[in-house]
């Protein structure tokens, strides 16, 4: 009888060793494609960096925002960023509430993916000020009836709240690496042990870090809710047309659950081809992404639908110069190709099991992240160039924006930014959550613990 | 053959639109009967500023508002007078006609400024002035006199026909008053109504000014007066005393206080809850390798 006992026991520790070789084995190798890859990204960054550095210096005259639009393609991008972040608080908080078990591999992905998005929705939005140096001012003189100064509150408390939710179920992963990754530079090593906090596995120390998850996973919901909801009440609680909206919080919470869910399809493709993780991110896992993203879509149509019938049928002076603008004006090109290429063929599409297989899927995804990213610019801008009040004596160009070289370089950059953070963290961290697959395999934190 | 109709066709078009703005001989023989006088020069320069500017710029350059000829180049000024009158009374495409808004005179006045624009040596030399204002008259009836005179060798001589400005300064600006032009008479005086209903400062006070401006004649010249013609402006701060959410920082309402604090708060209470039990755990680890 015991020596059946041994003998599964020691089936499972063979297996928990092939699953941590088979999760940590690619960290280590960087091929030619990943060093071009960082070359890339880093050279987008630099320039961003470099068309800052000229924006310091010449003022926000080298971007094409004007008297009249005064908000471009940054807070267009800021918007995005949020977006994209909030799809941490939905795999790793909402349906890890519900137990849904395929949702375990993907927590670690969406949860970097919100932290390297709303690390950089905050820099974006530094940049966009045209005294940067006088940031500290907000904090000093920001009034607490400003919508500003929530935005500034709840964006910090979920990047704070994103990340205690990166590390908490990092830990036990970490003391895995401390034991089994042993052919790392020293300062790797190093990192693993001080943030392992000398893990040990004792039921007492899991009691506190499920309980801890739990509360995180509880918490994180409506301060996603809120940062997602502020950032439009910052559009809405103006008085414009197209943003004078009582459903712009939902209806932009929506929209970046859909974004998100994207976005997480588009990494979950690369790390399952690149790491060859197909045993963890299944055709099933695809299947299910594209379900959700398929729901969420449906729930951002039907918000549209609200955004733009209401308006359309009432045509009020202000507003139909507006929604003229998107339906058939300036605008209309890009607003029918976001709705139609980046909203509807998706959902239509993804109602097929064909098309909810990785490859098809990867593609629809990275066309719903691009059109959601021109979705916030035709949020952004078109509203401003309608202003409220007659202008008069403004140079014609005032009444148009195309951002500038400089905007679009340090767009780029900052989300070249972000991609480089989730290749450098998964190249130094595991992206799919060893103890938790191993949980589920029935391993048992005695084995993990060896 | 039909590529070679297509390609005349085309070329049809293209040369229709660059057609040449087509003068009738006899309005290109037209005589500027306006002679070159500072007056008709501050007339001209005073319409350019009104009716022209906006388009043609300031400089005349055409880099106004608008997409437009540049009256300072050769293109325009080796034209002779009468075309350039034509073109100015018929318009073309987005150049409106004036021969119905200005005086045939008006018009020669403009063409008479576009010459000196690109030769401003030949304007005789502005002459310096004095320039008085004085106010007068009680409830509406009040009036402001601007008088103009030139020191001579004995005394001051009056000087007529002098377009004078009058403003009164508001906190960002002057604001006009009177007529389009005020033209001095012979006694070198004119007078405009002050408007009723003007709000002045705490006392009433306010700033009038008179301006020789845009004027070929006479140099810059500025006098003002201060009088308590206006009303007294009411301040009412009681608003910003109150606590509401247009109020200074110090002053928000305490609902929002309440709420808002309450929510940062209890949020951040849970974090830290979190962050101790980071600890805890590190802490566990240490008493078990014990």
């Amino acid at each position: 009888m015991s020596v059946s006992i041994n003998k599964v026991e020691e089936n499972k520790t063979e297996r928990l060793k092939e699953i941590v070789n088979h999760l940590v084995q690619p960290m280590g190798k960087s091929g030619i494609g990943f060093k071009i890859w960082i070359a890339f990204l880093s050279i987008l960054a630099i320039a961003a960096l470099a068309m800052y550095i000229k924006q310091i210096q010449e003022g926000l005259s080298v971007t094409a925002m004007r008297d009249i639009a005064s908000w471009g393609i940054y807070i267009s991008n800021f918007v995005f960023l949020v977006a994209v972040s909030l799809v941490g608080s939905l795999i790793t908080a909402i349906l890890k509430l519900n137990k849904i078990k395929w949702a375990t591999s993907l927590t670690r992905i969406s949860e970097i993916i919100a932290v390297a998005a709303v690390i950089f929705a905050l820099i974006i939005i530094v940049v966009d000020m045209g005294r940067p140096e006088r940031l500290l001012n907000i904090f000093m003189y920001g009034r607490l009836q400003s919508p500003i100064v929530w935005d500034i509150i709840v964006v910090n408390t979920y990047l704070v709240i994103s990340l205690l939710l990166l590390y908490l179920p990092l830990i036990p992963d970490l003391a895995l690496l401390r034991k089994y990754k042993t052919d790392v530079p020293k300062w790797q090593s190093e990192l693993y042990r001080i943030l392992s906090l000398g893990w040990q596995g004792t039921d007492e120390q899991y009691k506190i870090l499920k309980k801890s998850i739990n509360i995180l996973m509880v918490l994180i919901i409506p301060v996603a809710f809120a940062i997602h909801t502020v950032t439009s009440w910052l559009f809405a609680s103006t008085l414009r047309p197209g943003w004078d909206s009582t459903i712009f919080g939902p209806y932009f919470i929506a929209g970046a659950f859909m974004v998100g869910a994207a976005a997480v399809v588009v990494a979950m493709y690369i790390f399952r081809v690149k790491y060859n993780y197909q045993c963890y991110l299944t055709d099933y896992h695809f299947n299910m992404m594209g379900k959700l993203l398929v729901l969420t879509s449906l729930i951002y149509l039907y918000f549209n639908v609200n955004e733009f019938m209401v308006p359309f049928y009432k045509m009020k002076t202000a507003e139909s110069s507006h929604i003229k603008g998107l339906f058939s004006g300036e605008f209309s090109m890009m607003f029918w190709m976001v709705q139609i290429l980046g909203m509807i063929i998706p959902i239509i599409l993804l109602l097929f099991k064909k098309f909810r297989k990785p490859k098809p899927m990867m593609i629809i995804a990275v066309i719903v992240v691009i059109g959601a990213f021109f979705k916030r610019y035709l949020i952004v801008t078109p509203t401003l160039l309608h202003p409220f009040l007659p202008v008069q004596n403004y140079p014609e160009s005032y009444h148009h924006y195309v951002p500038s070289f400089e905007e679009w370089t340090i767009t780029l950059g900052s989300i070249a930014g972000v991609l480089l953070i989730i290749s450098v963290f998964v190249k130094i961290f595991p992206i799919i959550p060893i103890w938790e697959v191993a949980h589920e395999e029935g391993i048992d934190n005695d084995i993990l613990n060896k | 053959m039909k590529l070679i109709l297509f390609l005349i066709f085309i070329i049809v078009i293209v040369l229709k639109s660059q057609a040449q703005w087509t003068i009738p001989a006899d309005a290109s023989q037209k005589i500027n009967n306006v002679e070159i006088t500072p007056k008709s020069l501050t007339v001209g320069k005073s319409i350019f500023n009104k009716m022209c500017q906006s388009c043609h710029g300031k400089k005349a350059d055409g880099m106004g508002l608008m997409k437009s000829a540049s009256l300072i180049a050769d293109s325009l000024q080796l034209q002779k007078d009468g075309v350039i009158f034509y073109k100015i009374a018929t318009g073309k495409d987005q150049m409106p006609p004036f021969q119905s808004i200005l005086k045939e005179e008006e018009i020669w006045a403009v063409i008479n400024y576009l010459r000196i624009l690109v030769n401003p040596d030949s304007v005789p030399p502005a002459k310096n002035v004095k320039l008085i204002l004085s106010g007068t008259g009680k409830g509406n009836q009040r009036k402001v006199t601007a008088m103009v005179m030139e020191k001579g060798d004995s005394a001051y001589i009056m000087q007529p026909d002098v377009d004078i400005h009058f403003y009164i300064k508001r906190e960002f600006g002057l604001m006009r008053f009177g007529n389009d032009y005020n033209y001095t008479g012979s006694s070198g005086k004119v007078s405009a109504m002050f408007p009723t209903g003007i709000i002045g400062d705490k006392e009433g006070v306010v700033t009038i000014y008179a301006k020789i401006e845009d004027s070929f004649m006479f140099t810059e010249t500025t006098d003002s007066i201060v009088q308590k013609w206006g009303k007294p402006i009411v301040v009412n701060n009681e608003a910003f005393d109150e606590r509401s959410l247009w109020a200074s920082r110090d002053k928000a309402p305490v609902w929002l206080l309440l709420v808002a604090n309450g929510i940062i708060l209890f949020v951040w209470l849970f974090i830290i809850l979190v962050i101790v039990n980071i600890f805890r755990i590190k802490k566990l680890s240490k008493l078990f390798i014990k």
